[in-house]
C-alpha cells in the first residue's frame, strides 16, 4: 500500500460544487473513482456527473465495471481511491440515512419476500426518510402514495409482490426507490430481464421522471435503448470511463469496434433507434 | 390486514388462557376466577395466594419471558439470515449453553446453582466464536459463513457434551431434564441473575424490527435505504445469541420453539413482514411455553415432566397442518 496511497481530492475544502454552478444542477461529482475487490482492480480511474433533469446512462462491456461504478459513488461499495461528491460531500463521509436522501439505488432484482404487498414495500422504501423506532405521519402515508402514483403501480399496491410480473416488479422496485424522495435515482440494468414491451414501459417511465427534474443514472447494456433515452452516454472499458457525451457522437463505429469488438452503427431517426450489428464479423 | 389483527387477537387468547391455566392447574387446583382475584390483588392471603405467588405465578412468568425470548429469537434470526432453517441452533448458542450445563451438572454437582451461568457463558462463548469466524476474512458477515460458522461450533459442543457424558455415565440421568427442556419451580431467583440478559436481548430485537423488514428487500434496497446490511446481521445474532442463552441458562434446550414459533406465525398471518412476525412470534412463544409445562407438570403430577417434548407435542401438529396449506 504506501507507495500506492489512495488520490486526495484535489477539490477538499473548496466551496461545494453546487454553489460553484448555480442552483444545484450538479448532484454528483466522481472522479478517479478506483476500486479494488479481494486485490483485483475492478475500476482503475473513472468519472462522473449527474445533473437535475438528465438521464445518464451507463454503458460498456461486461466486466468493464459499469455496476461497480454505480455502487460505489452509490456508497455500496468501498472506493480505494478517489472521489464521489453527492451536493459538495465526499459519500465515504456521509452517514447512511443522509446518503440515502441523496439518491435511491434500484438493484437489478431484488428478493421478494411472502405476504409482502407493493404498498408495504413502498413504505418500507419510504422508512429511509423515517428516524429508528419513529412512526409513519400523514406526510409520510401521502409520500407512499406520491411515489406509488409516480411508478404507476397504484392499481396493483394491494397485490402481494410474489404475484407481479417481472415488469410489474421492477416498476414496484422504481416505486420503493421513489419513497426515498431523493433527487437522484440510480438503477442498474433495469430492463436487462424484461419483455420488450415491459423495457418501453420502463424506459417511458424513467424518461417522465426526468421530466420532473429528477436525476436518472442507469447501467444499460442495450446501446439501442441508451442511445434513445439517455441525454449523456459514459462509455466504460476496462475499468476507465473512456467517453462521455450524446449517444450519436460516443458511439460511433469506431467506439463499437474498440471497446466491444463489433463492427457495428447506431442510427436514430425520429426517436427510434437501431443498432446495425454485423454479427457474424469481427471488425476490421 | 384484518387477517394479522385476527391472528395476533388469537394469540393473545390463547396466551391468556395458557397463563391462567399455569396459574390454576397443579397438585392444588385453584378456579381460574380466584386466580384471577388473586392477580388483581383482590386474594383472601389463603393457601391458594401463596401456592400461586410464591410457586406459579415465578413459573409462569418463566415460561412467557422463555417462550417470548426463544420466538424472537428465531425470528430475528430467519429474517437476518434470510434463511428459514435458522435459529438459536446454528449461531452456536444452544450447543455450548448445553455444554456449560452438563459440565457443571457432570464435573460439579456440589454448585448446581452455577447451571445457569454455565450455560450463559458458554452459549455466549460460542455465539462469540461463531460471529469472530463469520466477520473474518473475504466475504465477512455473509449468511453462508455465519451458517456453516454456527454448524461448526454446535458440532464442537456437541461433541464435548457427548464425552463429558460418556465418561461419566452414572451422573448422566440428572443431565437429561436440562436437555429435554424444562422449567423449575425455584421461585424468583434466576430471574433475578439473568433478566439483564433478556431486557437487553428484548430492546435490540425491538430496534431491528424496521431493518429487517429492510434486509428482506435485500441488501442492495437496504443500503439504499440507510443501513447497513452486515450490522444488521451482527446485531441480530447478538439479540438472539443474548435471549437464547438467556432462555438455555433458565430452561434447559429449547432450540425448536425459536424456530418453529414464527414460521407458525408467518403462516398463519400470511405475511413475512416483522412488524407482525416479531411481536406475534412472542405472544406465540409464551403461550406455547406457558401451555406445554402446565401439561408437562399436571399429566402425571406429581411428577414433573420435562416440557420440551410436550411442545413439540402441541407444536408440531399445528405446525404440519400449517405447512401443508402455505403455498
Amino acid at each position: 500500500m504506501p507507495d500506492n496511497p489512495p488520490k486526495q481530492d484535489r477539490r477538499a475544502g473548496n466551496t461545494p460544487i453546487w454553489r460553484e454552478n448555480g442552483p444545484s444542477t450538479r448532484l454528483l461529482e466522481a472522479s478517479g473513482v478506483e476500486v479494488e475487490i479481494g486485490g483485483v482492480p475492478i475500476l482503475r480511474g473513472a468519472d462522473l456527473r449527474l445533473e437535475a433533469g438528465k438521464l445518464t446512462a451507463v454503458v460498456g462491456p461486461n466486466g468493464a465495471g459499469k455496476s461497480t461504478l454505480v455502487r460505489a459513488v452509490s456508497g455500496l461499495q468501498k472506493m480505494t481511491a478517489g472521489s464521489a461528491r453527492w451536493q459538495g460531500r465526499e459519500v465515504s463521509e456521509m452517514r447512511g440515512r443522509e446518503l440515502a436522501g441523496l439518491r435511491a439505488f434500484v438493484p437489478q432484482r431484488m428478493p421478494v419476500p411472502a405476504g409482502i404487498t407493493v404498498r408495504e414495500a413502498v413504505t418500507i422504501g419510504r422508512s429511509a426518510r423515517l428516524r429508528p423506532l419513529r412512526r409513519l405521519t400523514g406526510e409520510d402515508y401521502e409520500g407512499i402514495a406520491r411515489a406509488l402514483e409516480r411508478a404507476r403501480v397504484t392499481r396493483f399496491a394491494e397485490r402481494a409482490l410474489t404475484t407481479l410480473s417481472g415488469g410489474e416488479l421492477q416498476r414496484v422496485q422504481i416505486a420503493i426507490g421513489l419513497a426515498q424522495e431523493a433527487p437522484v435515482l440510480i438503477a442498474d440494468e433495469p430492463t436487462s430481464q424484461l419483455d420488450l414491451g415491459a423495457a418501453i414501459g420502463v424506459a417511458g417511465l424513467l424518461r417522465d421522471l426526468v421530466g420532473e427534474g429528477l436525476a436518472v443514472l442507469l447501467v444499460v447494456h442495450d446501446l439501442a435503448l441508451a442511445a434513445a433515452i439517455a441525454d449523456t452516454v459514459v462509455v466504460v472499458s476496462e475499468g476507465r470511463t473512456v467517453a462521455t457525451g450524446a449517444a450519436a457522437e460516443v458511439l460511433d463505429h469506431e467506439r463499437l469496434a474498440t471497446v466491444w469488438a463489433a463492427d457495428a452503427r447506431l442510427t436514430s431517426h425520429e426517436g427510434r433507434t437501431a443498432l446495425h450489428v454485423a454479427w457474424l464479423q469481427q471488425p476490421r | 390486514m384484518a387477517r394479522r389483527t385476527l391472528v395476533f387477537a388469537a394469540l393473545v387468547v390463547a396466551l391468556l388462557a395458557a397463563v391462567i391455566a399455569s396459574l390454576a392447574l397443579g397438585a392444588v387446583k385453584v378456579p381460574a376466577g380466584e386466580v384471577i382475584d388473586i392477580l388483581l390483588g383482590k386474594g383472601d392471603g389463603g393457601s391458594d395466594q401463596q401456592i400461586i405467588e410464591a410457586l406459579r405465578l415465578p413459573r409462569t412468568v418463566e415460561a412467557m419471558i422463555v417462550g417470548a425470548a426463544l420466538g424472537i429469537a428465531g425470528a430475528v434470526l430467519q429474517g437476518a439470515l434470510a434463511n428459514p432453517l435458522a435459529s438459536p441452533d446454528v449461531i452456536g448458542v444452544t450447543g455450548g449453553a448445553g455444554f456449560g450445563a452438563i459440565l457443571i451438572i457432570i464435573l460439579f454437582p456440589g454448585s448446581i446453582a452455577l447451571l445457569p451461568v454455565g450455560a450463559l457463558f458458554f452459549g455466549l462463548l460460542a455465539a462469540t466464536l461463531v460471529f469472530a469466524f463469520a466477520w473474518s476474512g473475504r466475504n465477512r458477515g455473509s449468511t453462508g459463513k455465519v451458517i456453516l460458522a454456527g454448524i461448526a461450533m454446535l458440532s464442537l459442543f456437541t461433541a464435548g457434551t457427548t464425552g463429558l457424558l460418556a465418561a461419566y455415565p452414572e451422573r448422566a440421568p440428572s443431565a437429561i431434564f436440562f436437555i429435554a427442556g424444562g422449567l423449575t419451580s425455584s421461585g424468583w431467583q434466576e430471574l433475578e441473575v439473568i433478566w439483564p440478559y433478556f431486557a437487553v436481548g428484548f430492546i435490540i430485537a425491538a430496534c431491528l424490527i424496521r431493518p429487517l423488514d429492510r434486509l428482506a428487500l435485500g441488501d442492495d434496497v437496504a443500503a439504499s435505504l440507510g443501513s447497513r446490511p452486515q450490522l444488521i446481521r451482527l446485531a441480530a445474532g447478538i439479540a438472539a445469541a443474548l435471549l437464547a442463552a438467556a432462555s438455555a441458562a433458565i430452561a434447559g434446550l429449547l432450540g425448536f420453539l425459536g424456530l418453529v414459533v414464527p414460521h407458525v406465525v408467518r403462516m398463519a398471518g400470511g405475511t413475512s413482514s416483522h412488524t407482525f412476525v416479531v411481536p406475534a412470534s412472542a405472544i406465540g412463544g409464551a403461550a406455547l411455553l406457558a401451555a406445554g409445562d402446565t401439561l408437562a407438570r399436571t399429566l402425571r403430577a406429581p411428577i414433573e415432566m420435562p416440557v420440551g417434548p410436550f411442545m413439540v407435542l402441541l407444536g408440531v401438529p399445528l405446525f404440519l397442518w400449517l405447512l401443508r396449506k402455505a403455498v
